[in-house]
């Protein structure tokens, strides 16, 4: 059965393991349009739903009239939220302990919110049929500043909240408000800016966007009336938990609910929440017994399924005249829409946003999140970040850069002076946080090394000199640290799941495998890179290893992907279940070689008796015995579990740059050049990291250049559609630099720390340092987002820099 | 999505005859494109219908139009007038016309229109970068039917346009023609949604070309 004999360099490199740049498994089927995406699913009998929807953001519904829909040839139903009732499912449980309604019950909350679906013989008729409902409503005052919701005689959002002066994150004191948290020492704080010889002060928009994936939400639910089970197909990020909600939901028993998020195409945090479609599908499927598809439009997607941020933020920053960082205090006003729908571990309604101290060595911190209601839509989810990380990150490196402004420092002096040094990890931060590794200013040398950051200044000093200079030059800098890999049960759940993840692997008897998890891939590459993690654990080539996630019915109960949590959770759950295989491997080749466990190596492939090359098993030869013939006292088979908690979050950081050319006729920003560097830890499949970096950088450009949801003074969504919404594409994208270092985290099975997220948690205050940077010499420190030409020629007018 | 309006057409029609058009709402709502009265609830309050149609989407309003004042002294009408679509929009105005006499010209005179638009729903989100260039489509189309149909009024005694009328028809001349042998007017029932969009796409090279001049 041995092979011809190779090297072990040669054999290394067949397996295709952790650091090769193994060409996505994936692809084969997306390039040649053969993925299996939810709106390709088609079962027999299945019916169409399409959803009914408020065309204000905050009335009293007075009347629904469904005769002119039913009469429709095709339509089999429209139901509402009184049809909804008997079930007790016209309302349900949001992941961040409110209720949100599934139909508008006797109101509606925001435009666009679900008042009422048809379920029709195709998706045509549906659509007429929802013309054709004619609801009428008795408009209500609108409150769509957080602010101003928070006024004493601002109108009251949520009437089904009357009198309830506990919510699920502590005490409520106006109707609009839904929680405020604290976390840090607000009087170890306090004492640093009574003592500080400097302080400065900022407030900033991060504006409402949306993650907006090029797959829209929807579902294919399938209740089977004679065995009673279920079965959704699902656009989830979360397979798993949807399961369990369901269940807990319809009173279906878990184990005859069957959820398969199939090809996912994109969530970036979209796709981690429930959404009254899915519900209302489900129960349509129940009550008619047969298929029931919806998938939502564009306009709906961006309307009304979750956005992300919509954080009004108040940083300062106290420090001493020579700029080291004494103490931080941030508040914060949220903007969480009509109902509190965010996607955070239940402990945390503002989720990570404590990581906000950064990259830096600050002794006392606070920060204080106040959530409140206004006539939006539902969501404030982690959009391509770890739960709300994004906004942190926005936050303190704008704050560094504004100290060093008021300073007259450097922005990379004033990073470099703060940092938390290597030798200082681990570190506690102010907030408690225990940093698992780090090495910032290696990272940070080496960025300011590659693009000659001296010459950058030079160059944008002689630009400044220049009077006739047609634009104006900005450069940014950002030195992030991400919190990601939630989480440690302990701290993180979900409906008081705690945040593990699971692997399952079988080795077949001739020598290939499966593994299935709890994760679930939405262009993440997951096939390609956790089979790479296996093939060098256990030694069996990636091609032979398939990779399966996403069917509740298979795969290990996980709590899903998002918050840059599949390669630092599920990828030490699969590491770790394979090295239960390996030892059980260990134990069957000795059997084999008729030597002691201890007499064996493990090399790439095989186990070879200690001192003599020539005598070895390979795994493929120990799997074959497995089923063949185990040695006495162990099972047969070759598989194994594990559920991996892990035991502390992840860090990885990076130090970001980014030059700007602002056209000073136009208010046009020109990206001359960004170079990023991440260090994620141990590096799996590093085309696949690049091609993350890729994807979170342009998403990141997205979002500072380009993307906001404006929402005039009625409510009125004013940008839903591509045609407003800035989705960039090859050809607004400029060209991205890459590059990384590697500092293991000490704490996960193979060092690595989890990438996704990080670029587009660190491009976009690059972006805004960049732009704020080129006005730095008119006195400007800080503008919002998004930086957009329009936008910018405002400034540029406003600083009496325009041409 | 709230859109203002403020608006002068000069009229060759005298201010007598254009107020007494303004006063009977009825048949100032059929100059509107699209729109009518189908009810008449009480002396100030109407109920009525408005079918826009832009290239494939067609709205139709259906709701009330309420007199809020009517000043005959200063010839100004406040009006307030409301209305939903089945298919997702809502909308309600508030319009102030006043009609001036023209001093150099008693023929002519001008009506000045100020309104308040606020557009809900699909009109809205859709519609919102074309609403202003939609609404002067709009409003154009109406002075103009509102200016043909005040021609078709019979002029008041001893009014301007009775003593020209008066005067040409004793010389002869055809401009008496309206006051006395009134045409029927060409009043344009539903908007045209094709004269939209090439008013849209004119004004829009027309913006392009103002601002390279």
């Amino acid at each position: 059965m041995n092979a011809p004999v190779q090297t072990a360099e040669a054999r290394e490199l067949a397996l295709a393991g952790m650091g090769a740049s193994r060409l996505r498994k994936e692809d084969a089927r997306f390039i040649q349009g053969k993925g299996n995406y939810v709106d390709d699913i088609k079962m027999p009998g299945m019916l169409h739903m399409d959803i009914v929807r408020s065309p204000i953001a905050h009335g009293r519904i007075v009347k629904i009239n469904k005769e002119a829909a039913l009469a429709i040839p095709g339509v089999h139903a429209v139901l509402t939220a009184d049809d909804l009732k008997p079930l007790k499912l016209h309302w349900m449980p949001t992941l961040a302990g409110d209720v949100a309604a599934v139909l508008a019950d006797e109101k509606v909350h925001f435009q666009m919110q679900e008042v009422a679906i048809v379920i029709a013989d195709d998706r045509y008729i549906a659509a007429d049929a929802v013309e054709a409902v004619e609801i009428e409503y008795e408009e209500l005052p609108v409150v769509l500043d957080p602010y101003a919701a928070l006024q004493p005689g601002a109108p009251v959002i949520r009437e089904d909240l009357a009198g309830k002066t506990e919510g699920a994150h502590g005490k409520r004191d106006h109707h609009n408000h839904i929680f405020t948290w604290d976390a840090g020492d607000k009087s170890a704080a306090d004492a640093a800016f009574d003592n500080a010889e400097i302080t400065v002060s900022q407030h900033m928009h991060y504006p409402r966007v949306h993650p907006c994936p090029l797959e829209t939400c929807g579902c294919v639910a399938s209740f089977d009336p004679i065995k009673g089970d279920l079965t959704t197909f699902i656009t989830s990020q979360a397979p798993h938990v949807v399961r369990t909600v369901v269940s807990m939901l319809s009173g279906i028993p878990e184990s005859k609910v069957r959820i398969v998020s199939p090809d996912i195409g994109g969530g970036f945090g979209n796709k981690v929440g429930i959404y009254p479609g899915y519900v209302c599908a489900i129960v349509a499927s129940i009550v008619l017994g047969r298929p029931v598809k919806w998938v939502e439009d564009r306009i709906e997607n961006i309307s009304s399924t979750a956005f992300a941020r919509d954080y009004h933020m108040d940083g300062e920053l106290a420090a001493t005249a020579d700029g080291k960082i004494t103490g931080l205090r941030v508040n914060v006003v949220a903007d969480h829409g009509a109902f509190d729908a965010c996607a955070d571990p239940t402990k945390f309604p503002a989720g990570m946003f404590h990581i906000v101290s950064g990259s830096y060595d600050i002794p006392a911190a606070h920060a204080s999140v106040k959530g409140v209601y206004t006539n939006k839509a539902p969501g404030g989810v982690a959009y391509r970040c770890s739960f709300r990380v994004t906004e942190a990150v926005y936050l303190i490196e704008r704050m560094v850069d504004v100290l060093a402004q008021k300073l007259g420092m450097d922005k990379a002096e004033i990073r470099a002076k703060n940092f938390v040094k290597k030798e200082q990890f681990p570190y506690t931060s102010a907030f408690g946080f225990e940093y698992d590794s780090g090495d910032y200013q290696t990272a940070l040398d080496k960025v300011l090394e590659a693009v000659d950051y001296k010459g950058l200044r030079a160059e944008q000093a002689a630009k400044r000199a220049d009077p006739n200079s047609p634009t104006l030059m900005g450069i940014g800098l950002v030195t992030f640290t991400e919190v990601v890999g939630a989480g440690p049960s302990k701290m993180c759940d979900i409906l008081g799941v705690g945040m593990f993840d699971s692997c399952e692997i079988r080795i077949h008897p001739t020598g290939s495998a499966i593994a299935r998890m709890g994760t679930i891939t939405q262009g993440q590459g997951h096939q390609t890179t956790y089979a790479q993690i296996i093939a060098t654990e256990l030694g069996i080539p990636s091609e032979v290893i398939q990779v399966e996630e996403g069917d509740t019915s298979t795969a290990p109960y996980g709590l899903g992907t998002y918050g840059s949590r599949s390669t630092p959770v599920a990828g030490a759950a699969i590491a770790l279940a394979a090295r239960k295989i390996h030892a059980k491997a260990r134990k069957i080749a000795a059997h084999m070689l008729e030597v002691n466990e201890n007499d064996l190596d493990w090399e790439v492939d095989r186990f070879k008796v200690k001192g003599d090359d020539s005598k070895f098993k390979t795994m493929a030869d120990v799997a074959w015995q497995a089923y063949h013939q185990p040695p006495d006292g162990l099972e047969p088979g070759l598989e194994a579990v594990h559920y991996y908690d892990p035991p502390n979050f992840t860090f990885p950081f990076g130090i970001y740059l980014c030059v700007v050319d602002i056209d000073r006729a136009t208010g046009e920003t020109k990206i001359r050049r960004f170079y990023a560097l991440d260090d994620c830890g141990t590096r799996i499949n590093p085309m696949i990291i690049d091609g993350q970096i890729h994807g979170g950088l342009t998403e990141g450009f997205a979002v500072a250049m380009g993307q906001q949801m404006p929402f005039d003074a009625q409510g009125n969504l004013l940008g839903n559609t591509l045609m407003d919404y800035f989705l960039p594409t090859f050809v607004e994208t400029p060209h991205w630099e890459t590059d990384h270092t590697v500092t293991p985290s000490p704490h996960h099975p193979l060092g690595a720390k989890g990438v996704a997220e990080s670029p587009h948690v660190g491009s976009i205050p690059t972006f805004t340092s960049a732009v704020v940077d080129a006005f730095s010499h008119l006195g400007v420190t800080h503008l919002d987002m998004p930086h957009n030409a329009f936008r910018t020629w405002k400034a540029l007018r406003e600083h009496g820099a325009a041409l | 999505m709230e859109v203002k309006l403020d608006k002068q057409y000069p009229l060759d029609v005298d201010a007598a005859r254009a107020w007494a058009l303004l006063t009977d709402l009825k048949a100032t709502a059929n100059c509107m494109p699209g729109a009518e009265i189908t009810e008449q609830l009480s002396e100030t309050s109407f109920k009525g219908g408005v079918k826009v149609k832009v290239g494939p989407a067609v709205a139709q309003f259906g709701g009330t139009v309420d007199v809020i004042e009517a000043v005959a002294a200063e010839r100004k009408m406040v009006l307030r007038g409301k209305g939903a679509d089945k298919g997702g929009s809502s909308a309600s105005m508030d319009l102030t016309a006043i009609i001036t006499a023209d001093p150099a010209n008693p023929a002519h005179c001008v009506l000045n229109g100020q309104a308040a638009v606020i557009v809900n729903g699909k009109f809205a989100q859709f519609g919102g970068r074309m609403m202003v260039q939609v609404s002067d489509m709009l409003l154009a189309q109406f002075v103009e039917n509102f200016r043909q149909t005040a021609l078709t009024l019979p002029a008041a005694e001893g009014s301007p346009a009775a003593a020209t009328a008066a005067t040409a028809s004793a010389s002869g001349g055809e401009a008496a023609a309206p006051a006395t042998a009134p045409k029927a007017p060409v009043v344009a029932r539903e908007i045209n949604g094709l004269a939209i969009f090439w008013a849209l796409v004119k004004s829009w090279f027309g913006g392009l070309l103002g601002k390279k001049a």
